[in-house]
């Protein structure tokens, strides 16, 4: 097999620079020479850009009409929604910069293409020119930056002392996640990598008096619907980020630090499913760093629901001390 | 393809006059944004945690006055030279490569003593700072070794009397490659003083 | 006796030279040796994407003990992108591009003899070569080749108990990348020092080509920030072998905790992109530059808003410095230092819009001639929109949340940064080849490669952000694990085929590239009608560039469109190379 290919390759070469060496030959002859681009070929390439501006403007359409369907569902959370609402915004001013951009630089391709008669145009510079595409831009990017800032800003907020709210904590290790529960005294007890010994898998402090109501959760956790959820964020070994896309939320977890995220969950996964007409639906946490082997396995199903369902979960499940 | 050698070019020669003292210069520069990013990278680390003091050996204090006497004799090697002064030039750079070199003993003991006083540079017993400590004093002694090793090449040309009051561009470089050495010392012992120690 | 001179001679001559044009030559073949293997890697990890778990032959022959069965294994897979992303930015795109350009036409355009230093230079090759080899070594040791990603983030890349690629492979390849930053170092040094003091006379700042000005800028960056990775990856170097603590902290794993305590790695990150992206614009203002002058002989056009130029590339590379902090929005820090990395980053788009409308004008009311290298410097301008303006999304803090490390950013990064870079390197090989090798490349097969190469280029970057809008994180080595993400198999199928025939189109550029090196027609002196000044040289290599003395120089190198002596337009006259004195009232195109 090996060798048949190989003699494969050979031939071809062979062949291809015979052929090349014939077609140079006969351009001589001809007194051309072979690597001037003459008027036709030129004004051809140039009609070639010009049709390539519609196939790969169709191409564009033709993935969103294919493909867009695809795309992350409606926003589970409140500033979600912010988000897809700014992204959207980016969009509709992108895209047409993208189309209209892309059809002058063909159109020109084509319209001046090669021509012996025709003497290009000395311009060299012009300060008005230049100046409306500094400000143009810098105008839009204003509004952009501007809007993206507020939103960035609003949902990197803590949320405010009084504001019930529930505690969860979530800690990535090779190449599983745990959610650890506040309890009733809503207080994260201390926990520690020094501390982790058999069932104990994350380290928790078990001497600290707030860790005892504390309730690990592992495969699976709840969520209640409409109530701020306040994320801590820890690793065991090397950095991993939890991603949450229907949440639009993303954090790293970083070995020897706490990062934190804060969103509001809006929608149960029960509506989900009816909103997306996917009964087999589920809101998932995945890890987004890579983070060794099996990475790409990293996951966690999250169960939004009422809060009467939620309250009844959670006093399903075991305390720390237990 | 074919290669046309040109003997005696004489073109080198002025590339090299041209060029030799930016090479230096910019070549420090990136040194600058070595140690930069040193530096800055305690300052990062200091920031997010607790920073426990090291007191700094006494030695790195003897290392900076060594250093800056080594400047002060290297440069008046470079007048003598300058002067047409040949024994007072071999003298001067003489004593400034023993310089050098105590310097470099000077910070050895330094480490000495660090070690002695239970700081690690590695290991269990390592915290960031001491290890820091060591990475960065020692990073400035390596720099340091290449500028010994340019302060041997001009004192052996000094022997064979290569310089004279017109061609004094070896030393030059050398010279400021040293300055460069002093500078950052003593830009790293304040550092480390008012962060670390 | 003759035979031994004549092999010291050979040495000398192609092994060990100082001069500048061969070493060119030898970043080029060096450059695109390393590029073909990453991209050989990539078809290979596209196979498994696109068909996954499927067993292929050519898997099986190629990767051996990585592919059980023509499986590629998932840790291996790791290993296939982190080699792939190493070897494509800093090997091909950062010594390959700079490296072969550089050195070709620093000091041909700008009337030196050579490099300022050609021991330096050769120093600068010879270093590369070698960490190109210490690279390809580490794909053979024990546990395989580095595999935390390029960007080599502990502790990921510390530990070898997290994945066996950090063991002896990433020891290897810090050592690699030691090596390559000192190349990286010199070849820079060198460039600077050669553009600020050897222009012959006449070759003020504001008459050098846009090349010189790219690659100066580049080589200012280069000289700023590669230290600055070497701190990083000195720091990491001793965590891995002598048990400090920088990076590492409160770690437990492989069923122990670890001793390592009180560092962070978001201490690396920092560093690391400190340089990170910096080098963004390393491997793209080379590009830039060869297709600003490519473009603006090409149209018979002066090139529009030259001082424009300039200016957006300084800026540019002095907003490279204060950005690199929109890689980490997500790694717990300050918000408001995330606001004023939005801030510093979103601005970058206006000198990079500036320059897309720059080039738009140029061709406007040209005279284009579209050869291989025009048709290159087009796909430039296209994917520097395409991938620039996604870029809005990532830069924005906000935005950045939903579609960080998703497939959107590898689709962004590889058309805004990786297209871009190979486009224009693609371009100055085709435009150049008649200086590099004195041969000329055929265009038939050049247009046909263009063609192959943007059509698959966008079918395999562009449907990748649509797997973003879906939520797919990058660096997965299969989707299946979640239901979610099935519908993607025929969009990740659909890229995986257009790869495929991306791989095959790159051969006929090589084919191209060797037979035009040996048996291509011989070149004329100034085959593009070109002003600047490299093309008054003499098509023969030979140290020092020029016979007799080094031309001076009286104009800006853009001066097409020109009539002639009698007022006339005459074809193939207009233009008026830099060695022509300006006439009496002229004015110098430069200084408006």
């Amino acid at each position: 097999m090996t060798i048949i290919i190989a003699v494969a390759i050979i031939l071809v070469v062979i062949v291809g620079s015979q052929l090349l060496k014939i077609a140079e030959l006969r351009a001589a002859s001809k007194g051309e020479l072979i690597y001037v681009m003459t008027e036709k070929e030129s004004k051809f390439q140039g009609l070639l850009l010009f049709l390539s501006f519609f196939v790969f403007i169709g191409f564009f359409f033709w993935q969103m009409w294919a493909w867009y369907g695809l795309r992350l569902p409606v926003s589970a959370s409140e500033h979600g929604v912010a988000i897809d609402f700014l992204s959207n915004l980016t969009y509709y001013m992108i895209t047409p910069v993208f189309i209209v951009t892309h059809g002058v630089l063909l159109w020109f391709c084509y319209k001046y293409s090669f021509s012996p008669n025709r003497k290009a145009l000395f311009f060299s510079h012009s300060n008005k020119l230049e100046l409306i595409w500094t400000t143009g831009p810098s105008l839009a990017l204003t509004v952009l930056i501007i809007m993206g800032l507020t939103s960035w800003n609003k949902i990197m907020a803590p949320i405010p002392d009084e504001t019930d709210h529930v505690l969860i904590e979530l800690t990535g290790q090779q190449y599983t996640w745990t959610a650890r529960y506040a309890g009733k005294d809503k207080i994260l007890g201390r926990s520690h990598v020094t501390l982790i010994e058999g069932v104990n898998a994350t380290g928790v402090d078990a001497d600290d008096s707030n860790s005892k109501d504390d309730k690990l959760v592992k495969g699976k956790f709840h969520l209640p619907v409409d109530v701020p959820v306040q994320f801590v964020f820890r690793s065991l070994d090397v950095i991993h980020s939890a991603y949450m896309p229907h949440f639009r939320v993303q954090m790293n977890c970083v070995p020897g630090l706490k990062t934190q995220f804060n969103f509001v969950p809006t929608i149960t996964t029960k509506e989900m499913k009816k909103k997306t007409n996917n009964p087999d639906f589920e809101y998932i946490l995945l890890c987004n760093k890579i983070c060794g082997a099996a990475h790409y396995n990293m996951q966690m199903d999250i169960i939004v629901e009422t809060q009467e369902e939620y309250d009844k979960w959670l006093a399903e499940q075991k305390t720390f001390i237990e | 393809m074919t290669t046309i050698r040109l003997e005696n070019i004489s073109y080198k020669e002025e590339i090299r006059r041209k060029t030799s003292k930016p090479l230096i210069w910019i070549g420090i520069m990136s040194i600058v944004m070595f140690f930069g990013g040193l530096t800055s990278a305690v300052i990062v680390s200091q920031g997010s945690g607790e920073f426990l003091k090291i007191t700094m050996p006494f030695a790195f204090t003897v290392s900076t006055v060594i250093i800056v006497l080594s400047s002060v004799a290297f440069h008046f090697g470079l007048i003598s030279i300058k002067k047409g002064n040949y024994a007072i030039a071999k003298l001067s750079i003489a004593t400034t490569l023993v310089l050098g070199l105590l310097f470099v003993v000077s910070q050895y003991l330094g480490w000495v003593s660090l070690n002695e006083n239970g700081i690690y540079a590695a290991g269990k017993e390592s915290t960031q700072e001491s290890s820091f400590l060591y990475l960065i004093t020692g990073l400035h002694v390596l720099h340091l070794i290449g500028g010994l090793i340019s302060l041997i090449v001009v004192l052996v040309k000094i022997m064979k009397e290569r310089y004279n009051a017109e061609n004094v561009l070896g030393i030059q470089i050398s010279i400021t490659y040293w300055h460069f050495l002093g500078g950052l010392w003593i830009y790293l012992f304040f550092f480390l003083r008012y962060t670390i120690a | 006796m003759s035979t031994h001179h004549h092999a010291k001679d050979f040495l000398f001559t192609y092994v060990f030279s100082q001069d500048h044009k061969m070493i060119s030559k030898q970043f080029l073949v060096t450059g695109f040796l390393m590029g073909f293997l990453g991209l050989a890697m990539s078809t290979m990890f596209r196979l498994q994407l696109g068909w996954p778990g499927e067993s292929f032959e050519v898997i099986d022959m190629f990767l051996g003990s990585w592919a059980e069965g023509g499986v590629i294994t998932p840790d291996k897979y790791l290993a296939l992108v982190t080699m792939h992303g190493t070897i494509m930015v800093f090997f091909l795109l950062t010594a390959g591009l700079s490296g072969t350009f550089s050195n070709l036409l620093i000091p041909l355009q700008i009337g030196a003899r050579d490099m300022a230093s050609g021991f330096l230079n050769m120093l600068s090759y010879w270093f590369f070569f070698v960490s190109s080899v210490i690279m390809l070594i580490s794909l053979f040791v024990e546990g395989g080749s580095a595999s935390a990603g390029w960007t080599i983030y502990p502790p990921l890349s510390a530990l070898p108990q997290a994945i066996p690629g950090s063991g002896a492979g990433m020891t290897l390849w810090l050592v690699s990348m030691a090596v390559f930053i000192v190349s990286s170092l010199l070849g820079s040094l060198n460039y600077i020092v050669t553009i600020f003091n050897l222009r012959t006379k006449g070759m003020t700042f504001t008459r050098l080509p846009l090349t010189i000005w790219a690659f100066l800028l580049t080589a200012i960056i280069g000289v700023l920030s590669f230290p600055v990775l070497l701190a990083a990856a000195l720091l990491l170097i001793f965590d891995r072998s002598f048990g400090t603590s920088f990076y590492l902290s409160d770690i437990y794993i492989g069923g122990q905790v670890l001793e390592h305590s009180g560092g962070s790695p978001i201490l690396f990150e920092h560093l690391f992109w400190f340089l990170g992206h910096p080098e963004v614009y390393i491997v793209l203002l080379p590009a830039l530059g060869i297709t600003s002058e490519i473009v603006s002989t090409m149209t018979r056009k002066p090139i529009f808003g030259y001082r424009a130029m300039i200016g957006s590339m300084m800026a540019i590379a002095f907003l490279s410095f204060v950005v690199w902090g929109h890689h980490m929005f997500l790694t717990g820090m300050n918000p408001f230092l995330g606001s004023v990395f939005t801030f510093t980053t979103l601005l970058i788009a206006v000198p990079s819009a500036v320059k897309v409308f720059n080039y738009l004008t140029t061709l406007w009311k040209g005279n284009i001639i579209f050869t291989p290298a025009t048709l290159f410097s087009v796909g430039l301008v296209s994917t520097f929109i395409s991938g620039g303006v996604t870029g809005l999304i990532l830069g924005n803090s906000a935005l950045d949340i939903n579609v960080h490390d998703t497939y959107y950013v590898v689709g962004h990064f590889h058309i805004v940064m990786g297209l871009s870079a190979i486009f224009g390197m693609f371009a100055g090989v085709y435009h150049w080849f008649p200086k590099i090798f004195g041969r000329m490349m055929n265009n038939k097969l050049g247009i046909l490669h263009f063609w192959t190469t943007i059509i698959c280029a966008y079918g395999v970057f562009f449907p990748m952000h649509f797997l973003g809008f879906a939520g797919v994180p990058r660096r997965y080595y299969e989707n299946s694990a979640f239901p979610l993400f099935d519908d993607m198999v025929d969009i990740n199928t659909f890229i995986s085929m257009f790869a495929i025939v991306a791989f095959f189109a790159q051969l006929i550029f090589f084919f191209n590239f060797v037979y035009s090196a040996f048996r291509g027609p011989r070149a004329p002196m100034n085959p593009w009608r070109s002003n600047s000044l490299e093309w008054t040289a003499p098509v023969e290599h030979f140290h020092g560039n020029w016979y007799g003395e080094i031309p001076h120089v009286h104009r800006w190198p853009y001066d097409y469109s020109k009539l002639n002596a009698e007022g006339e337009y005459v074809y193939g006259e207009d233009f008026i190379p830099q060695t022509t004195p300006l006439g009496e009232d002229e004015k110098d195109g430069g200084e408006h």
